[in-house]
């Protein structure tokens, strides 16, 4: 037994990678290095936002989320460049190999985070040689630089990979709580955003310190019960486990887009809706699921958001179909009001093989003519067991996910490795 | 006005009335129940636009006094407690009246309610059909028609047309077809038409007007006149009249769906086949479209089975009168299969199928009137 590793209890890395498309950007064109660079939406639109930025830029006040324009007000010389998802991606997903390497208990968050169980890991070395071995692995092979954080505990081991960047490797255990964590102000902590924060200040909680100090009561008044699972995160207890299903745990896929300006036109609101059901229906099958529910999501020029949903009774998964409905739902609750944005989600989601087609007698032609195939395929299954067949994913690499929180492609490292 | 009238003939109008009421409309006053009385009668109605019921009560029939002491006038009732308020009265008849406030007193026996009402000027009126387009037939002959169609509407509104029945007079049949674009049930009757050039073929009544029409009229054989328009229909008996506007829009051309060839026929004991069916739905509930499989097999047995990994399994060896044709093993959802053979009243049944992934249909032997259609499930 390693005096490294707790005797019970685990030891959990949090992976972060710095500024990362920016520093992916920076890997395909080393020039890049050293300057203040910046990857926005669409430079010329007024979507045209700061979507990552080099520490560079980062130190003039360019900010995530911030309109070009004022980012070129603070950074002149600032280099803008739009997104090469393709990219990301695969930087993504070669990260992820690396981490797997390691252990097979590897959580993917997002395009460029995770978690990493390293409990049993004793054979590699000291948790914290592997963190070293990763960082400069990850430094060589892909030339990004990432943050990595250690703990007991997910939610320690993400704010530990924030304490130190870039190329930081954190280690916070418990004992180092008081004097690296509770001081920090409560909008630091992971978990609480700038309207959680809000709330809180105006209860006289400022710092960590003091919402481990607050009554647990008012606390859950204030914030319900996320109140006390984040007293007791500040207090360093975080049960969640590493779960390298938890990306398959999806119940939904969604796409939302910002209009161009707002807008009341139907023909550009039916357009979107129309292209917004198109990529829900790409991602669903890129999934190989189906869903039971719609739900559109407006938003109205005053920021006002409305949510709508219908529950079907089939499982759906086509471009026209979704449009349909969700079109349906929009005409439906529409004030008629100047639009913002608009969404469009699926959710109820299963494994198309774990559910039938229910034929439809306008349709079943098409399937039907497809009878003979299907015969032929059950017999040779029959005959040869099951995955005799599979069905050709469709291949649509070209539809690049447009924000963080798509994170169907984030499993895309593993099938990598099956096939090599 | 002022009547004194059998609480339990009022009691059953009320009721009539009551199912085209609803809380949720857009005309306030339609909330409420219309109450007139002529030296005739006493006439209620009730609408939420979509359906609207008449129903009347005879001062006398067969002799027999239903209404006495008749001031004639009017009222509108809310409809919330007028209904419950006669219901729970004590004594067999009750008293009504209304003072030029609109203000009703109900008495019977010792009990005396006095309820808010409103001037029936504010009702609106309801259209009088004038149409040629009228044929009769008998209040028993209305209800089975009903009954073996209206289960196969669509319950959602994508295609809103696909939520109606749909009424055809062709060639002196009269044809009603339902179908939830999964299903289709039809049912056909010889039509007697006095008048002869009565034919349509877009008449689409809601599938709810027809329940509720179907929970109104009574089991015999007297005669209902239907009366149709443009965009509503009228079902008339002596003391009902029962409107209702129709479903606009083009109802799908559905003979044509109806597949005239078949590769695999069974034939098969009604109920044997359908309780086999409502056994192996057991298990198959768990599973999302109710999926049961069918499979020919020799010696004229079929084998119904369901397989849900976490649940179970079932098979079952039914014993058919006949196979004729190919082999086959389909799937399809058990609801379905039940509610087509449920309204089935004869005890034998054809079933025609012409590959696992196009429609089957279902029709009693010897009765080419009734046809259940069926779309297959395809298993993955």
């Amino acid at each position: 037994m390693s005096k490294w590793y707790p005797k019970k209890g685990r030891v959990i890395f949090h992976v972060d990678m710095n500024s990362f498309y920016a520093s992916v950007e920076a890997a395909y064109d080393p020039s890049l290095k050293g300057k203040p660079l910046a990857i926005a939406g669409n430079p010329e639109e007024r979507r045209g936002i700061i979507v990552t930025s080099s520490y560079e830029a980062r130190a003039k006040g360019v900010k995530t989320t911030m309109p070009l324009w004022e980012a070129k007000k603070l950074c002149p010389n600032l280099i803008v460049m739009r997104p090469n998802f393709d990219r990301y991606r695969k930087a993504s997903s070669e990260m992820f190999k690396m981490l797997s390497a390691i252990t097979p208990y590897v959580q993917p968050v997002s395009i460029d985070e995770g978690y990493m169980d390293i409990t049993e890991c004793e054979a590699l070395g000291s948790p914290l040689e592997i963190a070293k071995n990763l960082q400069m692995q990850i430094a060589e092979e892909l030339d990004i630089p990432c943050s990595i954080g250690i703990a007991p505990n997910k939610f320690l081991a993400k704010m530990a990979s924030d304490m130190k960047k870039p190329m930081g490797i954190t280690v916070l255990r418990k004992r180092d709580l008081p004097e690296k964590l509770w001081p920090l102000p409560v909008g630091e902590m992971y978990g609480i955003g700038a309207k959680t924060a809000e709330k809180l200040n105006k209860v006289e909680i400022y710092t960590i310190k003091d919402l481990i100090e607050a009554d647990v009561y008012s606390l859950k008044r204030l914030l319900g019960i996320n109140g006390e699972r984040l007293q007791n995160r500040a207090n360093g207890v975080d049960p969640s486990i590493v779960d390298p299903e938890a990306i398959y745990d999806f119940k939904s896929i969604g796409n939302s887009e910002t209009l161009r300006e707002d807008t009341t036109e139907e023909i550009e609101i039916k357009k979107l809706i129309r292209k917004l059901s198109r990529k829900v229906s790409t991602r669903l099958k890129r999934k190989e699921v189906v869903g039971q529910n719609v739900q559109i999501m407006i938003r109205f020029h005053n920021r006002k958001t409305i949510t709508r949903s219908i529950k079907l009774p089939n499982f759906i998964e086509e471009e026209d179909t979704i449009f349909t409905i969700g079109y349906d739902l929009f005409e439906k609750h529409w004030n008629g009001d100047p639009i913002r944005l608009l969404g469009v989600t699926v959710s109820d989601l299963v494994e198309k093989k774990e559910i039938s087609q229910q034929l439809d007698i306008f349709t079943y032609e098409k399937e039907a003519s497809k009878e003979k195939l299907y015969q032929t395929m059950e017999k040779l299954t029959e005959k040869y067991g099951e995955n005799t067949f599979k069905k050709l994913k469709q291949e649509e690499d070209n539809s690049q996910p447009r924000t963080s929180f798509q994170k169907d492609y984030l499993d895309d490292y593993r099938n990598d490795k099956k096939d090599t | 006005m002022r009547f004194i009238i059998q609480r339990d003939l009022l009691i059953e109008s009320i009721q009539h009335v009551m199912k085209a009421i609803s809380s949720r409309v857009t005309i306030p006053i339609l909330t409420g129940i219309k109450i007139e009385a002529t030296q005739e009668g006493i006439k209620l109605t009730g609408s939420d636009s979509d359906i609207s019921i008449e129903s009347f009560i005879p001062k006398e029939e067969y002799g027999l006094e239903h209404v006495e002491g008749i001031e004639e006038g009017s009222v509108v009732v809310q409809a919330k407690y007028f209904p419950d308020i006669i219901r729970k009265l004590p004594l067999k008849t009750v008293e009504l009246i209304t003072d030029d406030q609109y203000k009703v007193t109900i008495k019977s026996g010792g009990a005396e309610f006095h309820l808010n009402g409103q001037d029936a000027v504010e009702y609106p009126h309801l259209p009088k059909l004038h149409t040629d387009n009228s044929f009769e037939l008998k209040n028993d002959l209305l209800k089975d028609l009903i009954k073996q169609t209206v289960f196969a509407v669509s319950t959602v509104e994508t295609r809103p047309i696909l939520t109606g029945v749909n009424m055809i007079i062709e060639e002196e049949h009269l044809d009603f077809v339902a179908t939830d674009s999964h299903r289709l049930a039809s049912r056909k009757i010889p039509l007697n038409l006095n008048n002869e050039n009565i034919s349509f073929k877009n008449v689409v009544i809601p599938g709810k007007s027809l329940i509720e029409l179907n929970k109104i009229i009574e089991d015999n054989e007297e005669t209902i006149t239907i009366s149709v328009t443009e965009n509503q229909i009228l079902f008339q008996t002596k003391n009902l009249y029962f409107l209702s506007r129709l479903l606009d829009g083009n109802y799908p051309e559905t003979s044509r769906l109806i597949p005239e060839q078949s590769k695999t026929i069974v034939h098969t004991k009604t109920k044997t086949l359908l309780q086999a069916i409502d056994r192996a739905s057991l298990l198959a509930k768990e599973n999302r479209n109710n999926v049961v499989k069918l499979q020919t097999k020799s010696n004229n047995e079929i084998e119904i089975s369901s397989n849900t990994p976490e649940v179970g399994q079932v098979n079952e060896d039914v014993t058919t009168e006949s196979i004729e044709g190919e082999d086959l093993k389909i799937s399809f959802s058990a609801k379905y299969m039940i509610d087509a053979l449920k309204i089935i009243e004869e005890d034998h049944v054809k079933i025609e199928f012409t590959g696992a992934m196009r429609p089957f249909i279902i029709r009693p032997i010897d009765n080419e009137h009734i046809l259940q259609l069926i779309l297959p499930v395809r298993t993955y």
